[in-house]
């Protein structure tokens, strides 16, 4: 796959981490964790909780290294992976409070101007990165946008609905069409086949 | 609903790696992900496509405190775990103890229990709930033969040391045990208070152990005529002797 920087011995180090080989841990962490912060960071929008949930990634790992299938997933693959998921759990749930307080502000759903924009960079970045800009044609300006959001920023499809000014039933559409299409294109030039 | 017919199975996975899978459907399907290596290879087969995406994303270097709050969390459980951004601490897991709210209603309730968590939080069971030892000074005394004979604790922010007698000290009837703190630096040690012949003792300290034995490395053991006042010197020899520790 086309992640950047990634030292070749990732696997390696899992296994010994599976294995509890503390030795392994560390340059596990070191090699990993600016990337992951980042990808935390973008979905946080909030450095103190972004390595909160870094850590909390990391035991994670520790405790379920042993669950990790090689067969399924790269190493960086798979650590992004609890890292999104611990990140989106602590921003739905960090929402879930403000809302219970019952001092709902409209922090989680105003998106400044350029806002929309910026994840929207990053994954023509990624698209162009990866060299496939038969995705790039493939997704229209809003499926791109939509799928920025979601993946970037962890909005789900109210929050993208009000982010870009459409109907919900809309963003679900951009959505999932634009999903079906990345399917395809990156089916087509070999990547990420089923 | 089957969650298995293939179709289902890749919307229900690429949705929920992307991450607009919500609420219940997203706990639902994370069981299912559990029991199945189909919805695990379906979710690794999304996963690798948005491995794309992932590789835009600019790397920020983390603070090197959460590196080592995470070691400690992990592997040193004896050892208070590191805040990650400096919010935790004593003044933290009270707030979890209490709660805002209890403030409001029992403010004078949880004053006395404050008072009462400070000057003996094991009476009331009120440890942090974290299984690890509290921030304490710990030395531990041993006779000529190197046979441990005294252990003494106190908490690091407290007044009070204890000590507990691990084997009777012979201390005869016209003197007493009189425990003395070393500093680190080689200066004159100072007097603490008097250990009891066999049992255990509270002995109040004249201020908070933080301050008394941060420079402290030593702490020994004399017999003497009468409790030692402060500013007096040991006038024997060192029965027992033995290394004071801080505790985290």
């Amino acid at each position: 796959m086309s992640l950047p920087a990634v030292p070749p011995d990732l696997a390696s180090l899992l296994a010994r981490v599976a294995l509890r080989d503390r030795a392994a841990f560390e340059p596990l962490y070191r090699a990993t964790c600016a990337h992951l912060l980042g990808v935390a960071l973008r979905i946080l929008n909030d450095r103190d909780r972004a390595e909160e949930v870094l850590q909390e990634a990391f035991m994670n790992v520790w405790h379920n290294a042993g669950s990790y299938r090689p067969d399924v997933a790269a190493p960086m693959t798979w650590l992004i992976n609890i890292v999104r998921n611990k990140a989106i759990d602590a921003l739905r749930s960090g929402r879930a409070e403000r809302a219970s307080t019952g001092a709902l502000d409209d922090e989680a759903l105003e998106v400044p101007a350029d806002a929309a924009l910026e994840p929207q960079r990053l994954l023509d970045e990624g698209l162009a990165k990866a060299r496939i800009d038969a995705c790039m044609a493939a997704l229209n300006p809003s499926m791109r946008q939509a799928l920025a959001l979601a993946y970037y920023r962890g909005m789900v499809h109210t929050d993208i609905a009000v982010a870009l000014g459409a109907p919900v039933g809309t963003a679900k559409a951009w959505v999932r069409r634009g999903l079906d299409r990345l399917k395809d294109c990156l089916g087509a030039v070999g990547m990420g086949a089923a | 609903m089957n969650y298995l017919q293939p179709e289902r199975l890749d919307r229900l996975a690429r949705e929920y790696v992307l991450g607009t899978l919500v609420g219940g459907a997203r706990r639902r399907f994370e069981r299912v992900l559990a029991a199945s290596p189909a919805a695990l290879l379906a979710v690794g087969a999304w996963q690798r496509r948005f491995d794309v995406l992932a590789a835009s994303v600019p790397p920020v270097q983390p603070r090197e405190a959460t590196w080592r709050g995470l070691e400690q969390r992990l592997f040193a459980p004896a050892a208070p775990a590191a805040p990650v951004a400096g919010k935790a601490g004593v003044g933290a897991w009270l707030g979890r103890l209490f709660g805002l709210r209890s403030l409001g209603g029992a403010l004078a309730g949880v004053l006395l229990c404050l008072v009462v968590l400070r000057t003996q939080p094991g009476l009331v069971g009120l440890e942090p709930a974290t299984g690890q030892l509290p921030q304490s000074y710990v030395g531990l005394l041993s006779d000529a033969h190197g046979k441990p004979a005294v252990l003494a604790s106190s908490r690091r922010h407290g007044r009070q040391l204890t000590v507990k007698l691990l084997q009777p000290v012979g201390v005869p009837a016209d003197r007493v045990a009189q425990l003395w703190a070393l500093p680190r630096d080689g200066s004159a040690p100072f007097p603490i208070g008097v250990v009891p012949a066999v049992g255990t003792a509270t002995l109040a300290l004249p201020e908070a152990s933080e301050t008394l034995f941060f420079n402290v490395s030593r702490l020994a053991v004399t017999l003497e005529v009468a409790p030692a006042s402060a500013g007096a010197a040991p006038g024997g020899p060192f029965v027992l002797i033995g290394p004071c520790v801080k505790l985290w």
